[in-house]
C-alpha cells in the first residue's frame, strides 16, 4: 500500500506540495485476477479454473470457481471482475432456459457462443469486465472451444487460456498441444488422459509464477455421458 | 438507443449507470490498460502534434494490423495477416480477418475485433433484406454506404475499425475502403492497419496493368508478407481470396514462417 | 490540408478542388471530386472532418433537389447559401456539429454569378474570391493582388494556375492535381484538371 500511495508512475517520489487540483473518479470496475483455460479434444472437452478470488493484494476467497456449468455438453469459465462474471453468467442462465422453454431442446455449443457475443457486445460503450471461454461438445460431439474478448470478437479454438496467467499458460499449450514452430513432430491426437495432466501441470506452474492464481483447480471434463468435476489442490500463499 | 433495438432489446439494452455522477465517455472505462479492453488490430493512436489547429489537430494512425485489396484486369485480390494483439501481448494468430459477408461480398477487419465483426455480421443482414425485398444483389457501392451510414451514427463515441469493401457487382470489381471516423472512398486499391505503409510500398512497386491472377496472389502475399517482417503487430498466415465475377474464392493460407522459408531459398 | 477555392467573374464563377481523398497520413484515392452539384447551376465544395462532409453535403444536396420538387423551381444561389448556412448553425448547437467548410458557387438569371464562403462556424460571406485549406494563407494574397472584377474566363484560369503553381512551390504536402469547374449561365462546365508539377 506504501508503495502504491508515495511513488508515481515513473517510480519518483512524489512531490508533497500542493501541485493542483486532482481529479478522483469512481470506477464501477475491479480485476479479481484468475486463470481459465479450455482444451478440445476428439470427443471430449476440459475447461479449468483455479479457485482463488482476490483484489490487489488481498485475497477474498479460496474457494470461488470460474467455472459455471451452462447445459449438459457445455461449460463456461470466466475471469476478470468478479461482479460482472456473475451478472453475465446469470443471463446467459435465464437466456438458456427462455431458449429450452420456447424450443424444447437445449442450445448446441456454438449458438451458445454466437448469442454471447452479442450480449457482450450489447454492452459495447460500458463492457462487461470478463474474458471468457467455453467448452463443450458440438453437434457432431467433437470438443470445441470458444474464446472471446470482453466485448464480443470470438473465434473457434483447439485450446486457449485467459485471464491473469493467460500470457503463461498459452505458450506452454502451444507447445505440448499445437507443436508450434516445430519440425519432424508427429501431431499425435490429444488423449483426455493426456490433455487432464497437461492442464494440471500448466495451473501448477501458473500458481508458482502469478499471484492471482492458486488456491485449487478445478476442472471439468465434458464428455457425451456428462460433465465430470475434478479438484486439485495448489499452493497457498 | 439504435444499437439496442438492432440487438433485439428485450434482453440485451445499454445500461447507463444511474445515481453515481460516472463519466460515461467511452475511453475512460477506467480499467488498468495493461489487462486491454478487448482485442485489437488496430488501435487507435493519437500524436498530438502542436502546431496545428482546429481540423489537423490530432494525427491519427491505424496499428496493430496489415490488410489489403487491390483490383486487376481479373477482379479483386484480398490478402490479410491473421495476428490479433492486446497491447505488446499476441492474443491469437489464427484470426480469420476477412469476413465472407456472403458469397459475392469480403469485408476485412483492422480496428477493434468485435466492432468489424459485429457490424459486418449486421451488414450481411441487411444484404439479404436487401436481397430479398428486390430480387436483386445489392451493389458494392451501396452495400459499402449501408455500412458507413451505420457507424456514422456512433462516430466519436470509441468504435474503432477500417474495412475494406470488395466484392463484384454489375458494374464489375468493386472495392471501397470504410472507417469509424465516417470515410467512404472508391478505389483500386488500399492497404490498412498499422504495416499497411509497408503493404503500400511493395503494392505499388509491383502492381502493373496486366496481372495474371497468380502473378497478382503472389503480389499480395508477398506485400503482406514484408508487411509482418516489418511490423511487429502484424503476422501470423497471409490469407488470400480473389473475387471475380462468380464470386468470391479462398485462394490460400501460408504460415509467415514457411513464406519466409520460401523467400529466402529463391534469394539464395 | 485540403484546399478549395472560387474566383468570380462577370457572368461566371470558377472553382477548383483538389482530388486527395486522405486518412492520416495516407493518401487513398487521387481522383477524389470534392464538389457537389446541388442544382443546374449551383456547386458546393466540401471539405472538412472525415464522414461530416459527405453526409452534410449530400443531405443538403438531396434537400435542395426536394425543393425543387415540391416547387417547381430552383434555389438561388444566394437561398441555397443561407439555406445551407441556417443547416449548419443549427447542427452547431446540437449534440453533433458538422465540421465542414464550404464553398457555394452559382449562377442567377437575376442576380449573375454569386460566390459565397462559409466555415463550419456558419460564418457566411458573399466574395468575389475565397478560398478553404492551408493553401488559402498562400494563395489570398495572390487573389488581392492580381484579382480584377471584369475579368475573363482566360484570366481566371490563368489567375488559378498562379495560385496552384503558389502551392506546389511552398506548400509541405503534395497537392498533385485539381477538378476546375466553371458555372455560367448555360450551366455547370467541366474544365481540364490540372496536373501541374514542380516548375
Amino acid at each position: 500500500m506504501l508503495s502504491m500511495h508515495s511513488y508515481d508512475d515513473n517510480g519518483k517520489m512524489k512531490d508533497y506540495h500542493y501541485t493542483g487540483p486532482v481529479q478522483h473518479r469512481f470506477s464501477p470496475y475491479a480485476f479479481n485476477g484468475g486463470t481459465v483455460l479450455a482444451v478440445a479434444g476428439e470427443d471430449f472437452a476440459i475447461v479449468a479454473s483455479d479457485t482463488r478470488l482476490s483484489e490487489g493484494y488481498s485475497i477474498h476467497s479460496r474457494d470461488s470457481p470460474k467455472c459455471y456449468k451452462l447445459t449438459d455438453t457445455t461449460v463456461i469459465g470466466c475471469s476478470g471482475f468478479h461482479g460482472d462474471c456473475l451478472t453475465l453468467t446469470k443471463i446467459i442462465d435465464a437466456r438458456l432456459k427462455m431458449y429450452k422453454h420456447s424450443n424444447n431442446k437445449s442450445m448446441t455449443s456454438g449458438a451458445i457462443a454466437a448469442m454471447l457475443s452479442t450480449i457482450l457486445y450489447g454492452r459495447r460503450f460500458f463492457p462487461y469486465y470478463v474474458y471468457n471461454i467455453i467448452g463443450g461438445l458440438d453437434e457432431e460431439g467433437r470438443g470445441a472451444v470458444y474464446s472471446f474478448d470482453p466485448v464480443g470478437s470470438y473465434q473457434r479454438d483447439t485450446y486457449k487460456a485467459g485471464g491473469s496467467a493467460s500470457a503463461m499458460l498459452q505458450p506452454l499449450l502451444d507447445n505440448q498441444i499445437g507443436f508450434k514452430n516445430m519440425e519432424n513432430v508427429q501431431q499425435a491426437p490429444l488423449t483426455q488422459e493426456k490433455a487432464v495432466q497437461l492442464v494440471k501441470d500448466v495451473f501448477i506452474s501458473a500458481a508458482e509464477r502469478d499471484v492471482y492464481t492458486g488456491d485449487a483447480l478445478k476442472i471439468c471434463i465434458i464428455t457425451k455421458e456428462g460433465i465430470r468435476e475434478e479438484i486439485v489442490p495448489l499452493r497457498k500463499d | 438507443m439504435a444499437l439496442a433495438n438492432i440487438l433485439h432489446g428485450e434482453s440485451v439494452r445499454f445500461q447507463t449507470p444511474h445515481g453515481l455522477s460516472w463519466d460515461s465517455r467511452p475511453n475512460d472505462i477506467g480499467f488498468e490498460s495493461e489487462f486491454g479492453d478487448g482485442n485489437s488490430f488496430a488501435f487507435k493512436a493519437s500524436l498530438n502534434s502542436g502546431y496545428d489547429d482546429g481540423l489537423e489537430k490530432k494525427i491519427e494512425f491505424l496499428h496493430g494490423t496489415t490488410t489489403l485489396a487491390f483490383k486487376f484486369q481479373h477482379g479483386v485480390i484480398v490478402a490479410v495477416d491473421s495476428r490479433a494483439t492486446a497491447g505488446s501481448y499476441i492474443a491469437s494468430q489464427t484470426v480469420k480477418k476477412v469476413i465472407e459477408i456472403n458469397p459475392y461480398l469480403l469485408g476485412t477487419m483492422a480496428g477493434g475485433a468485435a466492432d468489424c465483426s459485429f457490424w459486418e455480421r449486421l451488414l450481411a443482414k441487411q444484404c439479404r433484406v436487401y436481397e430479398l425485398r428486390n430480387k436483386e444483389r445489392i451493389s458494392v457501392a451501396a452495400a459499402s454506404k449501408l455500412l458507413a451510414n451505420m457507424v456514422y451514427q456512433y462516430k466519436g463515441m470509441g468504435l474503432s475499425m477500417g474495412t475494406m469493401v470488395c466484392g463484384w457487382d454489375k458494374t464489375g470489381p468493386g472495392l471501397y475502403y470504410v472507417d469509424s471516423e465516417g470515410n467512404r472512398v472508391c478505389g483500386d486499391q488500399f492497404a490498412v492497419g498499422s504495416g499497411s505503409m509497408y503493404a503500400y510500398g511493395t503494392l505499388d512497386s509491383g502492381l502493373r496493368k496486366d496481372l495474371t491472377v497468380e502473378e497478382a496472389c503472389e503480389l499480395a502475399r508477398r506485400a503482406i508478407y514484408q508487411a509482418t517482417y516489418r511490423d511487429a503487430y502484424s503476422g501470423g498466415q497471409v490469407n488470400l481470396y480473389h473475387v471475380h465475377s462468380e464470386g468470391w474464392t479462398r485462394v490460400s493460407q501460408d504460415d509467415v514462417l514457411k513464406l519466409h522459408q520460401q523467400y529466402a531459398e529463391d534469394k539464395a | 490540408m485540403e484546399y478549395l477555392i472560387g474566383i468570380q467573374g462577370p457572368d461566371f464563377v470558377l472553382v477548383a478542388a483538389d482530388n486527395i481523398a486522405a486518412s492520416s497520413i495516407i493518401q487513398m484515392k487521387h481522383d477524389y471530386d470534392k464538389m457537389f452539384k446541388l442544382s443546374e447551376k449551383i456547386l458546393l465544395l466540401c471539405v472538412g472532418e472525415a464522414g461530416d462532409t459527405v453526409q452534410f453535403a449530400e443531405y443538403i444536396q438531396k434537400n435542395v433537389q426536394l425543393y425543387k420538387m415540391r416547387n417547381g423551381y430552383e434555389l438561388s444561389p444566394a437561398a441555397a447559401a443561407n439555406f445551407t448556412r441556417k443547416n449548419l448553425a443549427d447542427y452547431l448547437r446540437s449534440r453533433t456539429p458538422y465540421h465542414v467548410n464550404l464553398l457555394l458557387a452559382g449562377y442567377d438569371e437575376v442576380d449573375g454569378p454569386g460566390l459565397y464562403y462559409m466555415d463550419y462556424l456558419a460564418a457566411l460571406a458573399k466574395a468575389p474570391f475565397a478560398a478553404h485549406g492551408y493553401g488559402a494563407f498562400l494563395t489570398l494574397s495572390i487573389l488581392d493582388r492580381y484579382y480584377k472584377p471584369d475579368l475573363t474566363r482566360e484570366d481566371a484560369v490563368e489567375l488559378l494556375k498562379k495560385c496552384v503553381e503558389e502551392l506546389n512551390k511552398r506548400f509541405i504536402l503534395n497537392l498533385p492535381s485539381f477538378n476546375v469547374r466553371l458555372i455560367d449561365k448555360d450551366g455547370i462546365h467541366d474544365l481540364e484538371k490540372l496536373p501541374l508539377g514542380p516548375k
